[in-house]
């Protein structure tokens, strides 16, 4: 297990680096530099060479890439090309808002979602079950802005219960920090846990269709006993599985919920940062999900290894 | 400024005192115009009555700024490279920032006419070819240092020389800057420009302490101003908060506070402002505007103004070198349904050269408009042989690619095949716009008709924008530049406008109105075009009630 | 849809299960497909979109790009006439319809769209666009999915390693990013926007082809093919690829679904597909500012990737309850 862990944080690495290549090559097949993005309609040849000069844009790509590798790997980010500022600094508090967002999502989410999945898996084909199914199904299948901008729509513009935007002056106690969070919440929840029961549902299900647990039918063990007992360990793999993977997405994909609530994250710095063709903070947001989501899916497969005998003693 | 209401004798009719006291305090608490005239109807008045007499009252309240409080405004783009070093501003975000947190050395009323701010008197010679500018004495930085010439002549210095990134550098490429004394500057012309001072009320133009770009630059402390507010807190991309100067120089603002941070998606920024989240919001889209004007304690803010949606055809290329196809594709285009469908009634039609009525004295009404006419464009574009183009076009302005639809419809209903490629707006600056043979552009407006044709239609101007090279069009703008009777410039600028409207490869099909929100307690915001919310010139002015 | 004990189905169940035995252990197991009555409702519904997606342009009243009225937002059974009597969008009740529009020329079936253009028109039009794209790009994510992740799960190595990198840091990334960058270099063509969305969805689908793939490799049918001194070929089309289809194709509903609102999600940020073309996605997003005005106009759009997202993953439910295949251990 440890040597799997240790392989697996290599492989990670590696995986870093190969995000930072495609970063690199992608950047550079964009139309216009930063200082390009930065002037816009007020460009000039000449204001380019000078703003170019002055963010050091008038070194070639590759040249920039290894300096960013080299700094990179003493934990220096490096500075914005589009305003000048410490990358750390730009990350800094949106990881914080990102991972508090993410954070309270994911504890409001996932309980429910296997709470739900377990729930329909239960007792299949009953009208709970096919009124969770269609449900989650229209979620899933309805655009997040739609989702988001309805929600805002009713709770915030006809009832005036949330504010519209997720914007905090600072200094907010906790009940307003959770009432300016209360809509952005509730979208994610909403959006993710759609997914999550659909996935908990059906890992439960197909673990039902093997030929053990249709032996414990054969023998009359009670439904909900089997679920419990002997189901739910097996399907465990799969369900941590995809809720890693929703877990990452609420790091880094949240970018429309983050656009349309003027919620700062990091989800959106990134976006921001291919639109200003900022380099140095493409990279760093990248290798924030990147390192992210190897983490998670680690943790997930441990986690199904301690979950699973068969797993735990490979044969 | 406001346009201060000269009778504040409001007429009350036969209400009681008490009535009275009562209305005005329920107007300044913000109650709606509707509760307002159903407290009135309640004293059994008829509607109209107590309509004229809540408006009567809006305005004595209107007229008298009340300080205090604390306003948030929602421009609609911002991102990490927001700036904060005015040479390099390019966004309303910036701009009201800015004039936060600094002050100008002229500011421009409603009629955009240059008035003293930090400078006290200025003016130009007789020729216009020297200005001078005598400097306030009393003008202190947020950091407490005194305010004089050396400031103003390092702020100037930024828009010069090589390492320059200024936005505005080619506009005063021609004037060189002299410090008389301690408290006067003159800019010497290298060509008359009457239009200098005007000019300096771009936004780019604020001063700075001396030496706080570079500090800035080399990671230090933010530049400092004298404006209005200090700036309390700045994040890039995320807000900024401003807290009132105490120490300004003059009156001074009304609020205690100015926050702002951008809201991008323009329906969840129409949504901020409806739910109240926000006080004001920048650039309401013309879809919402009736959503906006239907509810209660919020209201539009649309000014008249010469900003415009152009269509460029490059004329030193294919298809553009061909007369006939300029020709034709000027035909096809429906202005006065552009405006009403498109706009939603905020803007008037355009006349294919950027000038329109918001320029006051130099806009020439006699020039006939465009025609739509689509069976003389198809006769003048089977004449030219072309049988097909392709417009890039990116969302430079809300409604461009709506534009650029209807005209490939109105296209292809005469048979001619424009195929539309639509681009995302960051890199379309770059490799669009001037680059393509057919692409789209939008200008805001600028402070005189002059200025504005320098810019984009003079021969030798960086962003002539279709290449129309015309002499005679470039010797009427010196002209122009140098004249100070307003009647030899209307004529001057009535035979520039007809060239560039036959000869230009620009269609203008429409100018758009600066369309922008706030809550109805918001007063006092100014009535300047050249930008959001009264050119952005709220933060020393607006109040709330 | 579901095999329970209290479901009389089950123990034929049980019995077909054993059924299976008596077949060569080396032949893929027979598999037949029942719907159940929502399955073949979705099934029909699946089937109209598709009719929908062939013939919109012929069916449609107007051009998808043809702008109808002068003012967005007209409501259903609006017409030109009443525009010029009424100014509120809150004006325009049933009956305000009724009076000005029961004899015009011109109705708009479910209203205008923020351009006036026809909304059931664009629908109509945009089927063969949405369809369409979603469709091909998930077939080409598939071909490219399986054929890249089972060839790596097949030779190991470092052809493995290399494809699994490239493959795990496409994943990492923030798909709308991906797309982003895509479009901004490239335009967003339809071809490009296929090209795209498949390149991305690839990368889930690689995930499962290799991991299936391994799994089939090891299993002892396979390794008796190998000692038979079968090729490698024969082994991944006769053994590999009919193992792994079934869990495969269940996963071909959600991946559809994906593409659509992926497309939709481009288009909220301007890009997505060039206008004046209709698509589900954008038009959903373009049509937003009216859901304050309570229009329709972005809800339909949405009803419609609803009717056909729903359906077929109703149906690929059908299919996924019969085959019991181990697709949601591998499903990313």
């Amino acid at each position: 297990m440890q040597a799997m862990v240790f392989r697996r944080i290599l492989i990670g690495f590696a995986t870093l680096w190969v995000v930072s290549i495609i970063v690199y090559f992608g950047l550079s097949v964009l139309p216009g530099d930063a200082a390009a993005i930065q002037l816009g309609q007020a460009a000039t040849e000449e204001s380019l060479a000078a703003l170019r000069a002055q963010l050091g844009l008038d070194r070639p790509a590759y040249v920039r890439y290894f300096e960013w590798l080299g700094n990179m790997s003493t934990g220096d980010l490096g500075i914005s090309n589009a305003g000048g500022a410490t990358i750390a600094s730009l990350i800094g508090f949106r990881l914080g808002n990102t991972l508090e967002l993410g954070g309270i999502v994911a504890v409001i989410s996932v309980p429910l979602s296997v709470f739900l999945g377990l729930a329909a898996a239960m007792y299949p084909g009953t009208w709970l079950d096919r009124a969770l199914t269609f449900g989650t199904m229209s979620l899933v299948a309805v655009p997040e802005f739609l989702i988001a901008t309805f929600l805002v729509l009713i709770f915030a513009v006809k009832l005036k219960w949330m504010p519209s935007i997720a914007y905090m002056s600072g200094g907010e106690t906790f009940w307003e920090w959770v009432h300016a969070l209360a809509m952005p919440i509730l979208v994610l929840v909403v959006v993710v846990s759609a997914q999550m029961i659909r996935m908990t549902r059906a890992g439960i299900l197909n673990v039902m269709n093997s030929p053990y647990i249709e032996m414990a039918i054969l023998k009359g063990v009670p439904r909900k006993r089997i679920i419990l007992r002997h189901a739910l360990f097996n399907a465990i793999g799969p369900i941590i599985n995809v809720i890693a993977l929703n877990l990452a997405y609420l790091v880094s994909g949240v970018v429309i919920v983050e656009t349309i609530f003027a919620y700062s994250g990091l989800a959106k710095l990134m976006i921001d940062g291919v639109q200003t063709r900022d380099f140095p903070l493409v990279q760093a947001c990248a290798m924030i999900f990147c390192g992210t989501y190897v983490v998670l899916l680690l943790i997930a497969d441990i986690a199904a290894i301690m979950s699973n005998p068969r797993l735990r003693n490979p044969k | 400024m406001t346009k201060k209401i000269e009778n504040t004798d409001v007429d009350y009719g036969d209400m009681t005192g008490a009535d009275r006291d009562l209305l005005t305090a329920a107007l300044k608490r913000g109650a709606t115009r509707r509760e307002a005239m159903q407290m009135m109807a309640a004293t059994g008045l008829s509607v109209a009555a107590a309509g004229a007499i809540v408006t009567s009252a809006e305005e004595a309240i209107a007229a008298t700024p009340v300080k205090g409080g604390s306003v948030k405004m929602a421009p609609s783009l911002h991102g990490p490279d927001d700036a904060i070093v005015p040479a390099q501003f390019t966004s309303t975000v910036d701009y009201t920032r800015g004039r936060c947190h600094y002050n100008s050395l002229v500011q421009l009323n409603d009629d955009i006419i240059p008035q003293p701010e930090l400078a006290q008197e200025f003016g130009a010679n007789a020729n216009a070819t020297e200005w001078t500018f005598k400097l306030r004495k009393d003008v202190t930085f947020h950091d407490g240092s005194k305010f004089d010439a050396d400031d103003v002549m390092y702020t100037m210095a930024q828009h010069y020389g090589d390492d320059s990134v200024s936005v505005v550098k080619s506009l005063v490429a021609g004037v060189e800057w002299k410090k008389v004394g301690q408290y006067e500057v003159k800019a010497i012309l290298e060509s008359p420009n009457s239009d200098l001072a005007t000019l300096l009320g771009e936004k780019q133009f604020k001063i700075m302490k001396e030496g706080s770009a570079e500090e800035f630059r080399s990671g230090g402390a933010l530049p400092t101003g004298t404006g209005p507010y200090a700036l309390e807190d700045f994040q890039p991309g995320v807000r900024s908060k401003h807290v009132r100067n105490k120490n300004y120089w003059r009156d001074g603002p009304n609020f205690d506070e100015v926050e702002i941070f951008a809201i991008t998606d323009p329906v969840a920024r129409v949504n901020a402002l409806l739910s109240r989240d926000v006080d004001m919001v920048a650039q309401v889209d013309p879809k919402a505007i009736k959503q906006v004007e239907s509810t209660d304690g919020v209201q539009i803010k649309s000014n008249a103004s010469g900003s415009y949606m152009g269509m460029c055809m490059m004329l030193d290329r294919e298809p553009g070198n061909n007369p006939d196809f300029v020709k034709g594709m000027k035909l096809l285009h429906r202005r006065d349904k552009i405006v009403k469908s498109i706009l939603k009634g905020q803007g008037t039609v355009g006349n294919d050269h950027p000038i329109n009525e918001a320029y006051g004295a130099d806009f020439c009404a006699d020039l006939a408009i465009q025609d739509y006419d689509p069976d003389q464009a198809k006769h003048y574009l089977q004449k030219s042989g072309v049988t097909g183009a392709e417009c890039v076009t990116a969302e430079v302005t809300p409604g461009m690619t709506d534009a650029v639809l209807m005209w490939q419809r109105e296209c292809s209903k005469i048979g001619f095949d424009l195929q539309v490629k639509k681009v995302p707006t960051d890199g379309y600056w770059g490799s669009g716009w001037m680059q393509t043979p057919v692409n789209v552009v939008t200008w805001n407006m600028r402070p005189t008709a002059t200025i504005m044709l320098d810019i984009a239609f003079a021969p030798t101007a960086p962003w002539n924008d279709t290449a129309w090279k015309n002499d005679r069009f470039g010797q009427l703008l010196t002209m122009a530049k140098a004249e100070t009777n307003a009647a030899k410039r209307h004529e001057i600028q009535c035979e520039m406008q007809t060239l560039a409207h036959e000869g230009s490869g620009m269609i203008i099909p429409a100018h758009m109105n600066v369309v922008d929100g706030h809550a109805s307690d918001i007063m006092g915001i100014p009535n300047l075009s050249l930008g959001i919310l009264g050119g952005c010139e709220w933060p020393e002015f607006a109040w709330r009630a | 849809m579901s095999n329970t004990t209290e479901n009389p189905g089950a123990a034929e169940k049980v019995v077909d299960e054993i059924d299976k035995f008596a077949e060569l252990p080396d032949a893929p197991p027979k598999k037949t497909i029942k719907l159940s009555w929502t399955g073949k409702l979705a099934a029909a519904i699946v089937a109209a979109w598709v009719v929908v997606a062939f013939i919109g342009p012929w069916i449609a009243p107007f051009h998808e790009a043809e702008f109808i009225l002068d003012d967005s937002f007209v409501p259903a059974g609006g017409c030109a006439e009443m525009l010029d009597e009424l100014y509120d969008i809150e004006e325009w009740t049933p009956e305000a319809i009724t009076k000005y529009c029961s004899d015009a020329d011109v109705t708009l079936f479910l209203g205008s769209d923020y351009l006036g253009r026809d909304t059931f028109s664009r629908i109509l039009w945009g089927a063969r666009t949405t369809i369409g794209i979603s469709f091909v790009a998930t077939l080409f994510a598939y071909f490219m999915g399986i054929t890249l992740g089972i060839g790596a799960a097949v030779s190991g190595g470092y052809i493995d390693m290399v494809l699994s990198r490239v493959n795990e840091s496409i994943l990492s990334l923030p798909s709308i990013m991906l797309g982003l960058i895509v479009v901004a270099a490239l335009g967003s063509s339809i071809p490009i926007l296929i090209a795209t969305a498949s390149v991305i969805y690839a990368t889930s689908v690689f995930r499962i082809a290799r991991a299936l793939g391994q799994d089939i490799m090891v299993q002892d049918f396979v390794e008796a093919a190998h000692a038979r001194g079968e090729g490698l070929w024969w082994i991944i089309t006769r053994e590999v690829l009919p193992n792994a289809a079934m869990p495969l194709l269940t996963d071909f509903g959600l991946r559809l679904v994906f593409v659509i609102l992926f497309i939709s999600s481009l288009s909220f940020l301007g890009l997505g597909v060039q206008p004046p073309t209709a698509d589900w996605g954008s038009m959903v997003r373009e049509n937003m500012a009216g859901l304050g005005y309570g229009s329709y106009a972005s809800i339909w759009p949405a009803i419609a990737i609803g009717t056909l997202t729903i359906s077929i993953n109703l149906i690929v439910d059908d299919i996924s309850a019969k085959s019991g295949g181990s697709l949601a251990k591998k499903m990313v």
